[in-house]
């Protein structure tokens, strides 16, 4: 089924998204109001990595790759960014355009080479390439060794805000949430976004429409991993240190499901809510302790069994059979009127 | 170099590239029959050392019997897991189906089946190392060159298994199933085969090589939980190495990565693996799809 991208009902369902978008920054912008505890605001910290990381994950699956190579660029910006600062003597905020150009850089030349194969494939070399980076940062004297790198420092202040609370990392990291989902918008509506999706649907056919699927897949692997490279900037100068095994294999798993639990189809919303739930519910799954991992195995596949749509995908299916339910009531009771106004 | 250490390298090379050959084998089996990206191959390998574990060392079983019944246990361990999670997310799917959608489902399923497998295989065995004491304790004394016997019979027992899988694919009409399923599953469907236990088959069968493979390395090297997380990502290396779904690349990647490592480990010492990793990749330059498999679209 394809939808005429001017057709009025997507412009409606746009616009519906954007007033939930906008509710939902806002709410997200007063938590740390009525929040007092720390652990908690680190989480909510966390999962707003986490949804940037699902986002660079959705962006590749929109063009019909899948990737577990999220946490390979979020290395690459953490350890850049890191270097930047402390080696360079750069501030922070220099360092972050760096840090971009620098994975932009290398996305293109490793993505060049990985894109050509697709499938499987292309599963298992962003596997590999993850832990590739994850070796070369931890066998390289001058990147710390598999000790890591310790005593980053914090954002340099920029007026009042001198980044010493969590509350201003928060808002730092929501910011750049809010840049990743502005600019991926961007991209998934215009034209480029079209392309993806033609791709995905069938690459062959995509190239004889005259859409190059290698270019457009290889923008798309561009563009995912520099937003990936963002988290890691952030995320070094707020863990303040940084291993080779806070990058492993595992994390771009759990990035993967971040986007399976939220909705495959939701590219910016799904993997955003599907980070928040991953972050939360392990969290509070750890009174069963040692069971944590069996019941958290069990919930994914209750999730992938029975709601394959994820949680928005099943939501709005409840959503669409009820708004049909309540039209065909509708209908019906219009009918009957009619019928007996003519009897 | 002396002689003598070549001869080692050599043997320690054929014995892990033996065992990175039957994990694949396994892997490609049941990537190719089901479509499965099987994440939790690795831990059917650390869970078949277990059992190797308990019935050789704790039931003092006969070294034999306690292979062939750790192989198939992971059997039937693997064929529960098919009929409990990949069945039922089989039905979800059409012939209409993104290959993507249905590479990632099945994929995700099966890193929840691993997240089970490890943590249950920790709850039950402990997180401590197990080791079993090998029957074959002789060391070989070929030509000034000491050999460890228990090294020669993996290396035996993995070609064994490799001639009988052979025998088994390509010599029963079995085996001709699961080659037909491979590449059509809908025409043998319309010849009139209940394809639903050939799927079944080719993912036990597939476990039940992993298991294998974890009682026949269980005698080398301590048995710990997360042996099962570092062989898969090497597994997976040669699967890409060798190519997806050529039997004789998977024979010969196996080997080379075997070779790469020992060798790599004795003189570069730990960086030698990400060397490895980035010949792979060079050679993903020029051969996209593997050394002897196909690009795939």
């Amino acid at each position: 089924m394809v939808k005429l991208p001017n057709s009025p009902a997507i412009i409606t369902a746009n616009r519906y998204k954007w007033i939930a978008i906008a509710i939902i920054l806002i709410a997200l912008a007063a938590l740390p109001l009525c929040i007092e505890n720390n652990y908690i605001k680190h989480l909510l910290i966390m999962a707003c990595i986490g949804a940037i990381l699902g986002m660079t994950f959705s962006m590749l699956y929109s063009a019909g790759l899948i990737t577990l190579g999220a946490a390979a660029f979020y290395a690459v910006g953490a350890y850049s960014s890191t270097i930047l600062v402390m080696n360079a003597g750069l501030s922070f905020w220099a360092a972050i355009p760096l840090t971009l150009i620098i994975a932009a850089v290398l996305a293109l030349g490793f993505g060049a080479v990985f894109v050509r194969n697709a499938g499987v494939a292309f599963v298992i070399i962003t596997l590999i390439f993850v832990q590739v980076v994850v070796l070369a940062v931890a066998q390289v004297e001058f990147l710390g060794g598999w000790g890591g790198i310790i005593g980053i420092p914090r954002p340099d202040p920029i007026g009042n805000v001198n980044f010493a609370t969590k509350t201003e990392f928060y808002y730092l990291v929501l910011a750049m949430l809010l840049l990743t989902i502005v600019v991926f918008n961007a991209l998934y509506s215009s034209r480029i976004g079209r392309a993806w999706r033609a791709i995905k649907l069938s690459p062959n056919l995509a190239g004889t429409l005259g859409i190059n699927p290698y270019r457009y897949r290889l923008l798309a692997f561009v563009a995912g991993s520099t937003a990936a490279a963002l988290a890691g900037c952030f995320y070094a100068h707020y863990a303040q240190s940084i291993t080779p095994g806070a990058f492993g294999g595992w994390l771009s798993i759990y990035v993967q499901l971040y986007a399976v639990l939220g909705g495959l189809e939701f590219y910016i919303l799904g993997p955003a809510i599907g980070a928040l739930v991953m972050t939360f519910v392990p969290e509070y799954l750890r009174m069963v302790k040692e069971w944590e991992p069996i019941i958290t195995g069990i919930l994914l596949l209750a999730v992938i069994l029975f709601f394959p749509g994820g949680i928005l995908g099943t939501i709005k299916g409840r959503q669409a059979l009820s708004m049909a339910g309540l039209r065909s009531l509708f209908k019906s009771l219009k009918s009957r009127t009619k019928r007996n106004k003519n009897g | 170099m002396t002689p003598g250490l070549f001869i080692q390298l050599i043997v320690n090379a054929l014995t892990i590239g033996s065992i990175y050959i039957l994990m694949v084998l396994g892997l490609d089996i049941i990537l190719r029959g089901t479509k499965i990206l099987n994440f939790a191959h690795g831990q059917l390998y650390a869970l078949g050392a277990y059992i190797m574990f308990l019935f050789f060392q704790t039931l003092k079983l006969n070294f034999a019997l306690s292979l062939v019944l750790s192989g198939f246990a992971l059997a039937l361990v693997g064929a529960i897991s098919y009929l409990g999670v990949f069945a039922v997310l089989n039905r979800r799917f059409t012939v209409s189906t993104a290959f993507s959608y249905r590479l990632l489902l099945s994929a995700m399923a099966s890193v929840g089946l691993m997240m089970m497998l490890q943590q249950g295989t920790l709850l039950c065995f402990g997180t401590q190392e197990l080791g079993i004491l090998s029957p074959f304790t002789q060391i070989l004394d070929v030509l000034d060159v000491r050999i460890s016997l228990s090294r020669i019979v993996i290396i035996f027992l993995s070609v064994a298994i490799c001639l009988m899988l052979y025998l088994l694919m390509y010599r029963t009409p079995f085996g001709r199933l699961l080659r037909a399923v491979s590449y059509d599953p809908e025409a043998v469907t319309l010849q009139g085969v209940n394809t639903f236990w050939i799927f079944v088959a080719c993912f036990a069968l597939g476990s039940g090589l992993a298991g294998l493979a974890g009682g026949i390395i269980a005698p080398l090297f301590s048995i710990t939980p997360s042996m099962g997380q570092n062989i898969i990502f090497i597994t997976f290396l040669v699967l890409l190495v060798g190519g997806i779904g050529s039997y004789r690349g998977t024979i010969v990647g196996g080997l080379l990565i075997g070779l790469l490592l020992s060798f790599g480990f004795q003189f570069l010492g730990g960086i030698a693996e990400l060397f490895v990793f980035m010949l792979v990749i060079v050679i993903l330059i020029f051969r996209p799809g593997g050394l002897l498999g196909e690009a795939a679209e």
